[in-house]
């Protein structure tokens, strides 16, 4: 299959400035699935990206490693991740899993500030880098705007956004950008911001329309800003409505990468998943505006009040590491939280590797 | 009867800022209790309820907390103690405690009912107006009552709540039916999620008499009903019920933004008909009986001082866990919307 860019081992950010310019071969791989331009730039992604939060609940870390294996060989080359996954593991996996593919992939992670400051963002980053055994990212992004005071505390002095520019000054991050999945105007207010950020990542899906709607508040505004928007969560999260009945996962994610975004990121945990996933990405055709409009009138009813949509309206997707950050209660019943406080009980402290910002 | 005394819209915002006092002077029984050493008990003042011609106290007794009471007996005692110290507004609803609230209150008023002004919630959550009847009867069953003061929708919450309140055959029309049944005096709504859902209910206009919503120092800077809703429902001569003036559990005042005194003192000294406090002992209802005895309103400037010192905690709604959370949606409510229940998420 044919490379999306050329491969390049981060020597100088100028190497990679010149390889960006050259960008994807242009053809198509042969595994059919479509790549589509990362926003202004001349980078093309697989129009399936593979999500990294998922990762962590594969069986183990052979299977795990096995998954991102055949995704890469099948035509996935962005890769989704984020500093605060199962208390980084998925990263850890997905590092192993990608040794000896790391350059046919677009590689993604999150940074886990919540409103902390720049230094602790640096320190997320470098443990982030050794986990996933490569020294660069192709894409850093804010994780979790949740909170209606994010962007403030983003953008103030010493925040999260100097520590964006300054990993893309050291040539660890070649783009930058964030990600949220509660509410439209948060995004907007980032947006507002004017910080150059080259990605914007949020959920999309056929009950996002009619309800706190993304797709019709930010993604054309992400669009015309040039900036490359990073669908998620096509399937509610945890596929609730496909388990009810209410579509199906081929109509979910068809819709969602319908849409006009560079790429539709989903969780794969079993390699049934993967299968599934590949088999409608590849030889991907767009649903007609007819399709998707009798789509989204069938999850009209639905989605009126936000039970498919449970990251607008509850705490359920919200990391702990955000709670945390913002003083919000930490659901001690989650899986997450469970495994945090698995992961510290001999230190005291959530997260050991990191040392929380001096006052 | 009441509205022979003829409180116009205008009247209720003068006489509301102005705070009547309600005599108890001749009421038996307080020295006994022992609250009158000092020989110049002041009670708790009295304010007219929007344009009814009610007036109710300016503190009211929450009715979800008279169910966590450990003993009935002390649920009782309280009662009595708040119906003592001149509170007479009582709130509940139907879904609190599988009912236990209502009964309580019922049980506590027997004999003492035509003191106090007795308020219950109906839980239809979307369903329609025969629902709501069954359960206004049920209500009045428990509450040993064949009226009730007001009649509210409980947690209108969802954002898809207000059609379906206000479809054909929704809970609407059950707060007419049984206004004309001679079942309830008044009627309104209630809901902590946000201002934007109160505002499409006001914009039906509907005669709502009441809409109760979350009022505390940390709400005027996060998803305002402040700002937002509290002047709309005074143009509409709709009374206005204050709710959780410590964050629903006393989450402001736990983690230190407020003391409890200056959290219920903020709250009451908006323009509001009264402010419903959970108190789930005596020692929380002597603790509120000492703001609300010959209450003191807050002046402008100590309000605005007051709101610029908590705003650095407001912005995130950490502490109004009602507006960003489920943890105060409750199950009734989350089964009609196919919500996972409260075990399932808890917040």
């Amino acid at each position: 299959m044919g490379l999306l860019r050329e491969p390049f081992s981060a020597k100088s950010i100028s190497q990679r400035v010149a390889t960006e310019g050259r960008g994807a071969s242009g053809q198509e791989p042969s595994s059919g699935i479509p790549l589509r331009k990362f926003g202004r730039h001349e980078v093309k992604v697989s129009a399936l990206g593979f999500g990294g939060h998922h990762l962590g609940d594969a069986e183990n870390v052979q299977v795990a490693m096995r998954l991102v294996q055949e995704a890469v060989d099948n035509g996935i080359t962005f890769f989704d991740n984020c500093w605060e996954y199962h208390v980084g593991k998925s990263e850890d996996w997905m590092g192993r899993g990608l040794k000896g593919r790391r350059d046919r992939v677009f590689l993604m992670t999150k940074v886990c500030t919540h409103g902390r400051e720049a230094m602790l963002g640096m320190q997320m980053l470098e443990q982030s880098l050794r986990r996933l055994q490569t020294d660069h990212l192709d894409l850093w992004q804010i994780h979790g705007v949740s909170f209606e005071n994010d962007p403030d505390l983003f953008i103030r002095p010493n925040g999260a956004a100097e520590a964006l520019r300054k990993a893309k000054e050291q040539g660890k991050v070649r783009f930058v950008g964030f990600t949220g999945h509660k509410d439209p105007a948060i995004h907007l207010k980032m947006l507002e911001t004017d910080f150059p950020f080259d990605a914007v990542q949020m959920p999309l899906n056929a009950f996002d329309a009619h309800f706190h709607s993304f797709t019709e508040q930010v993604l054309s505004e992400v669009n015309r800003r040039g900036m490359a928007a990073l669908g998620m969560k096509p399937m509610s999260g945890h596929g609730d409505p496909i388990e009810q009945g209410e579509l199906s996962a081929e109509e979910a994610l068809r819709y969602a990468m319908s849409l006009p975004v560079t790429t539709t990121i989903t969780g794969i945990d079993k390699p049934e998943i993967l299968q599934q996933n590949l088999k409608i990405a590849q030889g991907f055709t767009p649903m007609t505006a007819e399709e998707m409009h009798g789509l989204r009138e069938r999850t009209r009813q639905a989605a009126g009040d936000g039970r498919y949509e449970l990251y607008k309206v509850s705490l359920k997707f919200d990391n702990p590491e955000a709670r945390i950050a913002h003083n919000f209660p930490l659901d001690e019943q989650s899986a997450e939280v469970k495994e945090m406080l698995k992961a510290t009980e001999n230190t005291g402290h959530p997260f050991p590797d990191v040392k929380p910002p001096q006052p | 009867m009441e509205n022979k005394k003829g409180f116009t819209r205008r009247g209720f915002v003068k006489a509301s800022a102005a705070v009547v006092t309600a005599s108890l002077v001749a009421r038996p029984g307080l020295a006994a209790r022992g609250y009158s050493q000092s020989g110049a008990m002041e009670g708790v003042p009295h304010r007219p309820l929007g344009k009814t011609g009610a007036l109710v106290s300016c503190l009211g007794v929450g009715g979800y907390h008279l169910g966590s009471i450990k003993e009935e007996k002390e649920s009782t005692e309280l009662v009595a103690r708040a119906l003592d110290a001149g509170i007479n507004f009582f709130d509940n609803c139907w879904e609190y405690h599988d009912g236990v609230s209502e009964e309580r209150l019922g049980a506590a008023l027997k004999g003492k009912r035509d003191k106090a002004f007795v308020m219950t919630k109906v839980c239809t959550h979307g369903r329609g107006k025969d629902v709501a009847m069954k359960q206004l009867e049920e209500s009045l069953r428990r509450l040993q009552t064949d009226h009730v003061d007001l009649w509210q929708i409980h947690e209108v919450v969802y954002w898809n709540d207000p059609e379906m309140i206000f479809a054909p055959n929704g809970a609407a029309e059950a707060l007419l039916a049984a206004k004309q049944q001679g079942k309830v005096r008044f009627v309104g709504f209630t809901g902590h999620k946000n201002p934007a859902i109160h505002l499409k209910m006001l914009a039906h206009d509907f005669p709502f008499d009441t809409v109760q919503m979350p009022l505390n120092a940390l709400d005027a800077t996060f998803r305002s009903f402040q700002k937002q809703v509290l002047p709309e429902a005074k143009k509409r001569g709709v009374a206005v019920l204050g709710m959780k003036s410590l964050g629903g559990s006393g989450e402001i005042a736990v983690n230190g933004a407020v003391t409890p005194e200056e959290g219920l003192r903020y709250a009451m000294s908006l323009p509001v008909a009264t402010t419903i406090s959970g108190m789930d002992s005596l020692v929380v209802l002597e603790q509120n009986l000492n703001v609300a005895r010959g209450f003191k309103p807050f002046g402008e400037q100590e309000m605005a001082a007051l709101r610029e010192r908590v705003r650095p905690l407001a912005a995130d709604g950490r502490y109004e866990l009602f507006k960003t959370t489920t943890k105060y949606d409750g199950n009734v409510g989350r089964e009609q919307h196919h919500y996972p229940p409260k075990e399932k998420l808890p917040a």
